[in-house]
């Protein structure tokens, strides 16, 4: 399959959950508390976008959507229902000590894909996985490899290599190229760019090693799953609450690396449902590296260069900390015009951001859970198993499920109900002090 | 030892070669690999050895030619990278200025990668001589002048490509990245290659004689009326144009370009150089030594890999190495002084 025809039915699901979307989003108000939360977001996101390709009336928005090319990234980015019909509900999920971090976790979807504990596959047989991703240094990362492990120890005849690439992609391809080499019988990965682990996952591939990606997606035509994670539905939800508690105002961005599926469709998915506010303002734009320090460093600047900033938007929970702490510091937190608060919005429910989200300093985060390892452990033990004639391949799209945006206290914004920091039982990475 | 040796100009012959300790550290690491593991000798597992060689190997020997001048080049890494982006960038332009369309929806190149070949390799020497200008006419520290070209380079990166990656996919490509000859992975023989090139070059001419001399006292030899600045920029031109042979060789590897690529391996090429016995003060080393040195770091990892080696004990390995080499290096040359 090509590219152009991978893209192609890329937006066909797209579009399927489009329709359905606009079908859905009909009677979300009416229905909203009835329906999933996947699917009552999956509606709006459908709408939204809908929306944004008619029309995008704020000129400022319009410049910086059409600017960083968002739309391509977006109309390629899958939206649709789960494997197996799963349906996700709040408390689901299993509790362990995660192997590396020896914090405690609890994982959200243990119970998706799901498979018994003990041997799996043929149970005289020892199976090799390679899981490879890059940043034990980095929260987040640490609990997405804490949840591989904790699924592969599950398993006695699972034999699980973990190997942190360093965020060098090509240190990562030969991570790959060599588990090619020595006949792995599967492989599990988190890329930090499409483009560069296209050709090592397609080499895998060739060789009948089952390969599966996990959040982030490669440029492999070829790949046995992608286990994709919503950050459709964080941009989204962003956007929902600052259009919920806002009229307009001058907006910072404090963004990840630009060409990032985390940057281009949450940012993207915000910017289409602010793109027909009048009121709001794109006063400054940084890339910040999901470096906390650099974030601090971009709003400390836009501090001193604007008066009047209304709301910093955060790609992720390290540059959401950041820019409070640069707030804090220049003692601007209430400096909105006309006396308000700086509304800061931030993705990604660490324990410290659900902490100020409860003191009331960052005003919502949009979950972005990593702990998901699990789910691509057992697709690629099921990828085995399908090539051994033991069960049926998982799909080639997993969808995770989304997660309801985290307030101070509970709202229902356009059919969405928010959870409270202190009900929300998945937050990731050390206790807050 | 004579002046000859200092200056590495000792005839090498396969005898002295196997006198060599990198010849038998890499023995050494494939006889281990090979009882320990029995991938480590599989055509697959060499061939991939072999590539991984490659690029970072080119980096290495264009940094030879730099140290060899007693300068530094932090910039090949930027340099490797840029190269291919703005030889994807003006190639493209090219074609718009012809009325045809290179760059197809997603960032899909789909002109002539000759085309982008040559302005790639264009891009890396002309780098390499404003590098080379910079240290020598403007006298500006090499560490200083190749810091500010990466910095640059690397803005530069985000400018072109806005981000989005460039896909080099095609015929080309594919031979370049991924075909094999009798073992030999494409890449690893453009390497060898150019590994001849510049030991006829370094060890065969004048031109490459006055790198030694250069590098080894730079005001004798300026006072034996060359022109040492002419050459200091040859050196740069070489690491440039090595780079952008190493941006070829990876990118093709890859099927793509993009700007974070390649972050860091500025150290990683100074490091081959240096275990490989390259003086960071200039004036004695060799480029087959590079190469060895090259192989056996290529080699080491790969061992780790097989061996499930977290990446930061590869790391301090590397470090360890790296002070143990820069060590000896140090003592020797106080040796040769006295």
């Amino acid at each position: 399959m090509t590219l152009s025809k991978h893209a192609a039915s890329l937006r066909g699901i797209s579009r399927i959950a489009l329709i359905a979307g606009v079908l859905i989003t009909g009677a979300t108000t009416a229905h909203a508390a009835d329906e999933p939360v996947h699917t009552v977001l999956n509606g709006l996101i459908g709408n939204y976008a809908q929306a944004a390709r008619d029309s995008m009336t704020n000129e400022s928005v319009k410049e910086l959507f059409d600017k960083d090319g968002f739309r391509d990234y977006l109309d390629a980015y899958p939206v649709g229902e789960l494997a197996g019909g799963f349906v996700w509900e709040p408390g689901m999920g299993a509790t362990f000590t995660g192997p590396y971090s020896d914090l405690e976790i609890k994982a959200p979807f243990t119970d998706y894909l799901p498979l018994k504990e003990g041997p799996v596959l043929n149970p005289d047989k020892t199976y090799r996985i390679g899981f490879v991703f890059h940043g034990f240094n980095h929260p987040w990362l640490i609990s997405l490899a804490d949840t591989a492990a904790w699924e592969a120890a599950r398993h006695p005849n699972i034999d699980i290599e973990v190997i942190d690439a360093e965020f060098d992609d090509n240190r990562m391809g030969q991570v790959i190229d060599n588990w090619v080499a020595q006949q792995y019988d599967g492989i599990v990965l988190w890329p930090a760019r499409e483009a560069p682990m296209g050709p090592p996952v397609d080499r895998a591939i060739d060789a009948g090693i089952p390969v599966v990606s996990l959040d982030r997606r490669t440029s492999s035509q070829k790949i046995s799953s992608e286990v994709l994670g919503n950050f459709y539905a964080n941009g989204l939800q962003q956007g929902l609450y600052l259009k919920e508690i806002s009229d307009g105002g001058n907006v910072i961005f404090n963004r990840k690396d630009l060409g990032s599926t985390a940057d281009s469709i949450r940012t993207g998915a915000f910017l289409e449902v602010i793109g027909s506010e009048p009121g709001y303002e794109v006063t400054g734009n940084y890339h910040t590296k999901s470096q906390r320090t650099l974030a601090f460093q971009a709003t400390a600047d836009a501090l001193q260069a604007y008066d009047d900033i209304s709301v910093v938007y955060n790609t992720g929970g390290e540059e959401a900390m950041g820019s409070l702490d640069a707030i804090r510091e220049a003692n601007r937190l209430n400096s909105a015009p006309g006396g308000g608060k700086i509304i800061i919005l931030a993705n990604d429910d660490s324990k410290e951001v659900l902490k100020e989200v409860a003191s009331g300093n960052v005003d919502m985060v949009a979950p972005y859970t990593p702990l998901i390892g699990d789910v691509g452990i057992r697709a690629v033990i099921q990828h085995i198993g399908a090539k051994e004639g033991l069960n049926e391949a998982p799909p080639k799209l997993i969808m995770t499920p989304n997660l309801p945006m985290i307030t101070a206290k509970p709202m229902t914004i356009e059919g969405v109900k928010t959870v409270t920091p202190d009900n929300w039982l998945y937050a990731y990475g050390p206790a807050a002090k | 030892m004579t002046q000859m040796e200092l200056m590495g100009q000792k005839p090498r012959r396969i005898p002295a070669l196997l006198k060599d300790p990198l010849v038998w550290l890499i023995v050494a690491v494939i006889v281990v690999g090979a009882l320990t593991s029995p991938y480590f000798l599989t055509p697959l597992n060499l061939a991939n050895t072999m590539r991984n060689t490659a690029a970072i190997g080119l980096l290495s020997l264009g940094m030879t030619s730099v140290l060899l001048t007693g300068r530094i080049d932090l910039s090949v890494a930027a340099t490797m990278v840029f190269s291919v982006i703005l030889g994807v960038v003006v190639t493209v332009e090219i074609g718009a200025l012809l009325g045809e369309r290179w760059l197809v929806r997603g960032n899909q190149f789909a002109g002539p990668p000759l085309l982008v070949i040559a302005v790639t390799l264009a891009t890396g020497i002309i780098v390499g001589i404003l590098n080379g200008i910079g240290v020598a006419y403007l006298k500006v520290a090499s560490f200083i002048m190749t810091l500010v070209t990466l910095t640059a380079l690397r803005g530069w990166n985000y400018i072109l490509t806005n981000g989005h990656p460039y896909y080099l996919r095609g015929p080309t490509f594919d031979w370049i990245g991924d075909s094999v000859y009798f073992g030999f992975p494409t890449g690893f023989l453009i390497f060898i290659l150019v590994l001849v090139v510049l030991l006829v070059f370094l060890k065969g001419t004048v031109m490459g004689s006055r790198f030694y001399a250069i590098g080894g006292n730079e005001v004798a030899t300026v006072y034996t009326g060359i022109k040492t600045n002419r050459y200091v920029v040859l050196a740069f031109a070489i690491s440039g144009a090595c780079s952008a042979l190493a941006g070829v060789v990876l990118t093709s590897r890859l099927k793509s370009v993009d700007a974070p690529l390649g972050s860091g391996y500025e150290l990683t090429a100074i490091a081959i150089a240096v275990i490989g016995g390259v003086s960071l003060a200039g004036g004695i080393g060799s480029p087959v030594r590079t190469v060895l040195a090259a192989i056996l770091f290529a080699s080491v990892l790969n061992l780790f890999g097989i061996w499930g080696v977290s990446t930061w004990y590869q790391n301090l390995t590397i470090g360890l190495a790296l002070i143990l080499a820069v060590g000896i290096s140090s003592v020797r040359r106080r040796i040769l002084e006295r």
